[in-house]
Formats: C-alpha cells, structure tokens, sequence
C-alpha cells in the first residue's frame, strides 16, 4: 500500500463500514461487530498496520452497548485508524484478536477486570491490576465510587492540638466536621 | 515464646544512672536510622534527591536498607492501594522493635488527590500507628529531611513510642483491617505474644477482632497467585 | 561432612524454585511484582503482577470538571509527567477545536524536552545501579535537579510543574530564564564526556549489558514495542517525526538508533536521546524571543464549560515510548471517558515476561531498567 487514498480506496469499497477521514493522520471506520476480525486481517496485511496503539472500552449504558475501539498505526502510510465496534452490554462477549495482534492480550484483559466484558480466545483473563478486589467492574457507569469510598474508608478526625488554642481564644474552623459533606456523622 | 517477659523499661524509675543511660541510649538511636528502601508510591521521586548528594540524608546518620528486618523506619511515600497496604502491614511487622514510621505526602494524611478513588486507603492511621506525618504533593526534599530531623528529636525525647501502641490496641487496629481486607486477613507474626514478650499486653490487644482472627488462622502459604493458575483452569 | 562422601541427589523439584521478587525490592524500578520460577540460576518462566499502584485514574477523571483534571493528570507517570499534561490538553484543544497559539507551542515543547532529558538522567542511574555502580546514580540524581530547578521557577512545582492547561501555557516563563536554560545545557553537554567516561563506555556495562534482553525488530514489531526500545533495534520511527504535533516538524533533530536490540543499544540511544533533547532546546531558545504572542488561547468559563461531543485520540512521544489519550466527550461538564495507554504498559508487562525468560535471575533487574518499564504508567 502506498499511501493513504490507496487506503481509503480499499475500504470505501468494501460494504458495511462507515468511514470518516479526521484531521491529517487519522481515519475512523465504524464496522458491525463480527467484521471487525476480518477487517484486522485485511488491514494488517494489506496496508502495514502492524502496531496495536491500544484498545479502549467506552460504556454506553443509554444504548445497552459497550464501544470497543481498535487503534491501529501504519508504519509504511503514516496513519492511524480507529475500528469502532458496539456490543450488546447484556452478555457482554467478544472476540478476541490475540491472534492477529499479540499485545491484544494486555487491552483485553484489563478491559476484562475494568468492565466485565469476556474475550474468547484471549490467553489470559485472570485479573491483573485488581486482584485482591472483589466488587463490582469499577469502570461501569453504575459504579459509584465516592458511594463506595464513604461505605468502606473513615476520614481523618480533627482536633489538633494548635486549633484547641484557637478555640480557647474564640476561633474556630468554620464547618464542623460533621457537617462536613462526606462526614459518616452527618445527621446523628 | 520465652518463659520470662522482658518487661519496658519504665521510664519515671529514680535511679540516675540508668536514665542517663536511657538517654544515651535513645541518643544513639535517634543518630543511627536505617530507613526501608520501599517505594510504595508517587512521594518515592523525591526520595533519591533526598538521599543523594544534594540534599545529603547520609549526614543525618540515615540510610536506606533493603530488609525490614534490619530498618527502623517505615516511610510511607505517597498513597498507598489496597494491595499495597497489605504488604505494608506485613513488612511493618516484620520490623523489630522499636520501629518508627512517618506518612509522606498528604495522601497518607485524609486521601489527598485520590480522596474519591475505591482503590486507596484514605487515614493511615486506622490500619498502623504512624509517628510523624509530612504533609505536601510532595514534599520536597527539604521538607523530608526536616521531618525526619523533627522524628530524631521525638526519638531522643523518647516521645516516638507509637509501635507500643499497636501492640496495646492490636483489637482496634486489626477490626479497620479485617473491615478492609476481610475476614479472614492473617499475617505470619504473632502479635499477641510479641505484646506478651514485650509486656505490652494491655486490654485493648485483645478482643472480638482477634477471635475472629483465631477462628480463621491456618497454616501459611504465599499469597495469591501462582504462575499456572490461568494454565490450570484451561484444562 | 566430608566432601568425598557428598551424594547429591538429582530431583528435578530440587532444582526449579518459585521466587516473588516482590514489590518490596531495590532490584524493581517502582512499586512492581514479578514472579519468576527458576532452575538454579536461570529464569524458566515469569509472570508480572502489577496493580499496587492502582488509583483508578480514569475513574476519577469521569468525576472532576475538565479543569479540574489538570491536578490530577501529571501523577499518571511519576518520572516524566510533562507528557501527560500536554496530552490532556492537546486532547481537549482537539475536541474543542481550540488553536493553540505559536508562543505556547514552543513554551510546550520545551518544556517536553526538558522533561525528557530529567527522565533519561533519572534512568540512567537507576539502570546503573543494577549493575553495581552506585556513582552514576549520585550524578544523574544530581544533575537531575538542576533541571527541576528550572521548573521550580516556572510554576513552582518541581516534579508536577502544572503548566499546560487546554488553550496553552499558564504563565509566561521568567526574566532571564532562557540564559540560565543556557547555561545549564552547557554544563550538561561538559557532563556528557565524564557519563561516558565513568558509565557508557564502562567495561563492567559492556560485559552484564552486551547480550542481554535482545529482542529483534520483528519481535519488537510484534510485541507493540515503542520509543528508544524500538529504536534499538534498529527502526527509526520517532511519534515526533512520524506523526508531529506541536511544532516538531519546524526544528530539526536525528533518531539515534543502534542495531543490537540488547541492553546496551538501549542505554545508547538513551544517551544520545539526550544529545538531541539539547540540540532541540539550543534551537528553541534561539527562536522563542522571535516569537511573540499570547500565550493562551481564550476558553469559556471552566468552571461551566460544557465540550462538545465527540473523542479523539492524541499520541506523544514521551521519554519511555508512545503515550496514547483516547479522550470521549459526551457534550457535559466531565469527560465521559479517559483511556490512557502509557508505553510501559507492553514494556513492562508482555515485554519484560518474554524476554526475561532465559535471562539470569542477576540481569532481570537490568532488563527492566533497560526497558525503562514505569509501573504507574501501567497500573494507572
């Protein structure tokens, strides 16, 4: 492939993908979900992209759909192209393209432990980051953190010692700290 | 465990000589730190400034060492996971006595930047006695070595007594941990009869917590993971 | 027992053993774990574990405002954070199609520059120390801190200087700061013999560096491997040139490459990443008085400031390899989504488990430090 009306060429021509050109080294394709494989492949050999950038996950939980994107860069045209998929959120399953990319595995497993979504064929889902964690997938729009946090973590008390002298001279801080927002306090 | 407890020396005793010699004694160790070499998080850049030629902590008689076993200070630089928050229990008690340790950055302090965060511990203090606390993001340098001049000066006061602490609310401390980690939280070091051997043993050692934790002890094995742990399920 | 009466027994069991070489371990760069089994000395097999570093960035950033992210954004890679502050910027700016002005371009790329050359000195002692000698570390450390001496200056923050903002640059840099910038690359570039002297042409180095932790282009190509690991190798491939951004394409600079692949091609390319790093900075500060300009674009209200919809994905060549941002905005207050991917998350994860595998347990420390794996870049 020499360069990136070649590309462009190519992909308009095949049925069932939507291409958008961006700014001067980016190209967006929107592909149904069990066209992606083959589109990897076509891409990978065909056109030089070789380097996986990353795989990222957005959480649309409005459609009932997880967005898996696939950044692919070119080293022979200088471009990098992003593989927009949707999957149903329900069952939450893909496939996985270790075998047409290695470095897949990482993205596939993190994205794994983040949002719960399970790849077939990927050589690892154990968890990586997370696993002495047992809730939810924390990166779900469902997951509330700060709820989470105030459920599991105290806050600092405070009463040092140099605002006991302000006190006693007729100061003070102006919120309690059971007033405070997050105080677990707040109310008795 | 020995037969005999080896009781803290009270400090208010008459006799001259043996608090002259107490003090001699916290003089010396307040001029001869080892610090353990654990960089548990963001604080941990600032620490080679500190301990280079720049801003030399060397003079101060502080040096890093690798094993806990043989350190004084625990530094905690910086926010500390929940995954690394159980190493760090288990490496402050492996320490031996008397151990000190210092909260850098304002994370250990109330959460810091990562305040909202599921994944760090937000007050130290719940889960270990922490001496001396070093608020920034992050401190510099100077500010490091200004606190750890201000533990030395505690130390030789024989004000940094905050291990003995852990050994007389061991109940306290244990329930924020089993709250965070679980039921079924143990650690290899027996710290009841470490309080015994201490003389330490106060009421607050035991408690619901510890029988919680009779109830769950058994044997060690390492924790988690093994390498064919994802190779084993396939079959 | 005397020597001649000494039957060992041959029991595979007795041979192979399971280290943790833990989080807690002067050998790991950072708070990292890596498992490893071992047949006496060598590594048979290795697993990293990762996650005691784990904060969930991205989860926080879907509850801060956009400006608010700012704070937060530079504690993603602790060693070299200038990067992660240009790339959340430069992700916003494309989102809102603000143009950046030419002043705070350049005001950016020097400061990249010279957070490229503190994270190469702070490498170069660590990889030092792996293999035994300690002075190198003393001397980058040090010299390390003259450069955030000159951050120190621009915002006040010596590590996480927060300077970018999305539309430019914060604050105009001081009276005088370019002579001083001057002068300290200067000093540097009188340093650079003494490194060689005592570190890159050290026959210790050459002898634990030479052979180990070789990767060929392919597997490197293969492997998703970036930045001077992949230029060690051989491929002259630099996001700078490659893709530009900022005003990369109007100065003028060489990708050093060597050939080997091993650890000591990467230490080179390190060094003289460092050479160009100054080569650019010297051109910077010959063109930036030229330059004049505001130094930030103008931006709605940020505390109401509601981005349009959409998502882009801004790539930067950061000191350790290609630095990803896949930033979605759903038209709100708070990004929608901020996905990260920071170059050690191949290096040193896939990277580091494939090619430690036949290493000694010795050089695996060198092999991470070669690697330049940065353990909160991964965890987030």
């Amino acid at each position: 492939m020499e360069n990136r009306q070649q590309l462009e060429k190519l992909l308009t021509g095949l049925s069932n993908i939507n291409l958008q050109a961006g700014q001067k080294r980016r190209l967006r394709v929107d592909v149904p979900a069990k066209e992606l494989p083959a589109l990897l492949e076509l891409l990978k050999g065909r056109a030089g992209f070789m380097h996986l950038s990353a795989i990222s996950c957005v959480d649309w939980p409005d459609d009932e759909q997880f967005e898996l994107v696939y950044h692919l860069w070119s080293y022979q045209i200088d471009t990098l192209l992003s593989a927009h998929i949707r999957v149903a959120r329900e069952p939450g399953h893909y496939l996985s393209v270790y075998d047409i990319y290695s470095p897949a595995a990482f993205f596939e497993r993190d994205i794994h432990e983040m949002f719960g979504v399970y790849f077939e064929g990927s050589p690892n889902m154990e968890k990586f980051i997370l696993t002495e964690w047992n809730g939810p997938p924390p990166m779900r729009k469902e997951f509330d953190s700060e709820g989470w946090v105030n459920e599991h973590f105290d806050w600092q008390d405070y009463h040092p010692d140099w605002l006991n002298e302000i006190e006693e001279q007729g100061g003070g801080i102006a919120i309690r700290p059971e007033e405070q927002r997050f105080s677990r306090t707040k109310g008795e | 465990m020995t037969d005999f407890p080896v009781k803290v020396q009270n400090r208010s005793s008459g006799n001259i000589f043996t608090n002259v010699f107490d003090e001699l004694i916290r003089f010396a160790r307040s001029r001869s730190l080892f610090m353990l070499h654990y960089c548990t998080g963001c604080g941990a850049i600032e620490l080679p400034p500190a301990m280079t030629s720049r801003f030399d902590m060397e003079r101060l008689g502080i040096q890093p060492m690798v094993t806990p076993r043989q350190a004084d200070i625990l530094l905690i630089t910086g926010y500390v996971s929940v995954k690394t928050l159980k190493r760090i229990i288990l490496t402050y008690e492996q320490m031996g006595s008397p151990k000190y340790v210092i909260g850098i950055c304002s994370c250990t302090v109330n959460g810091g930047m990562y305040w909202q965060s599921y994944a760090t511990a937000k007050k130290l203090n719940d889960y270990m006695p922490v001496d001396l606390y070093i608020a920034g993001c992050m401190p510099r340098p100077e500010a490091v070595i200004s606190g750890l001049q201000q533990l030395m000066d505690k130390i030789k006061d024989g004000q940094a007594n905050s291990w003995e602490d852990y050994y007389r609310r061991y109940d306290y401390y244990l329930g924020n941990q089993q709250r965070l980690f679980g039921d079924d939280w143990q650690t290899p070091t027996d710290i009841i009869g470490e309080a015994h051997h201490y003389g330490l043993f106060d009421e607050g050692t035991e408690g619901a917590h510890t029988e919680l934790l009779k109830l769950h002890q058994h044997p060690l094995e390492p924790l988690g993971m093994t390498l064919n742990a994802h190779k084993i399920k396939q079959d | 027992m005397r020597p001649e009466n000494y039957q060992p027994k041959q029991h595979p069991a007795s041979t192979e053993y399971e280290l943790n070489f833990g989080p807690n371990h002067p050998g790991i760069e950072g708070n990292y774990a890596f498992k490893v089994k071992l047949h006496g000395d060598k590594v048979v097999e290795a697993k990293a574990d990762g996650g005691y570093l784990h904060r969930g960035f991205e989860k926080l950033m879907e509850q801060r405002l956009w400006i608010q992210n700012i704070a937060l954004v530079p504690r993603i890679c602790v060693p070299d954070p200038s990067p992660m502050e240009v790339a959340y910027s430069m992700a916003v700016e494309d989102l809102c199609g603000i143009q950046v002005p030419e002043r705070a371009q350049w005001l950016r790329v020097m400061q990249l520059e010279m957070s490229r050359i503190t994270a190469h000195l702070f490498y170069f002692g660590g990889h030092a120390a792996t293999t035994g000698m300690y002075s190198p570390m003393f001397w980058g450390v040090a010299d390390r801190d003259l450069v955030l001496d000159l951050f120190e200056e621009l915002t006040g923050g010596r590590v996480y200087c927060i300077y970018n903002m999305p539309g430019g640059v914060r604050r105009d840099i001081p009276e005088g700061f370019l002579q001083r910038l001057s002068q300290l690359l200067d000093y540097l570039e009188s340093r650079l013999p003494e490194y060689d002297d005592l570190f890159f042409s050290n026959h210790v180095l050459a002898k634990r560096a030479k052979g180990t932790g070789a990767m060929t282009q392919q597997q490197a190509l293969e492997w998703a491997v970036t930045g001077p690991n992949l230029r060690a190798t051989g491929l002259a491939f630099d996001v700078r040139k490659n893709d530009p951004y900022l005003v990369y394409d109007q100065l003028e600079f060489d990708i050093p490459t060597e050939k080997a692949g091993d650890a000591y091609a990467r230490t080179l390319v390190r060094r003289n990443e460092m050479v160009q790093s100054i080569r650019i900075l010297r051109q910077v500060i010959e063109k930036l008085p030229a330059i004049e300009g505001p130094i930030r674009a103008p931006i709605p209200n940020p505390l109401a400031w509601n981005v349009p919809a959409g998502d882009t994905y801004v790539r930067l060549e950061s000191s350790k390899g290609e630095l990803s941002w896949y930033v979605v905005s759903d038209g709100g207050q708070k990004p929608y989504r901020v996905h990260v991917r920071g170059p050690s998350a191949m290096h040193a994860v896939q990277v580091l488990e494939n090619l430690a595998v036949g290493a000694r347990l010795e050089d695996i420390a060198q092999i991470m430090f070669s690697l330049d794996a940065c353990p909160p870049e991964v965890d987030r």
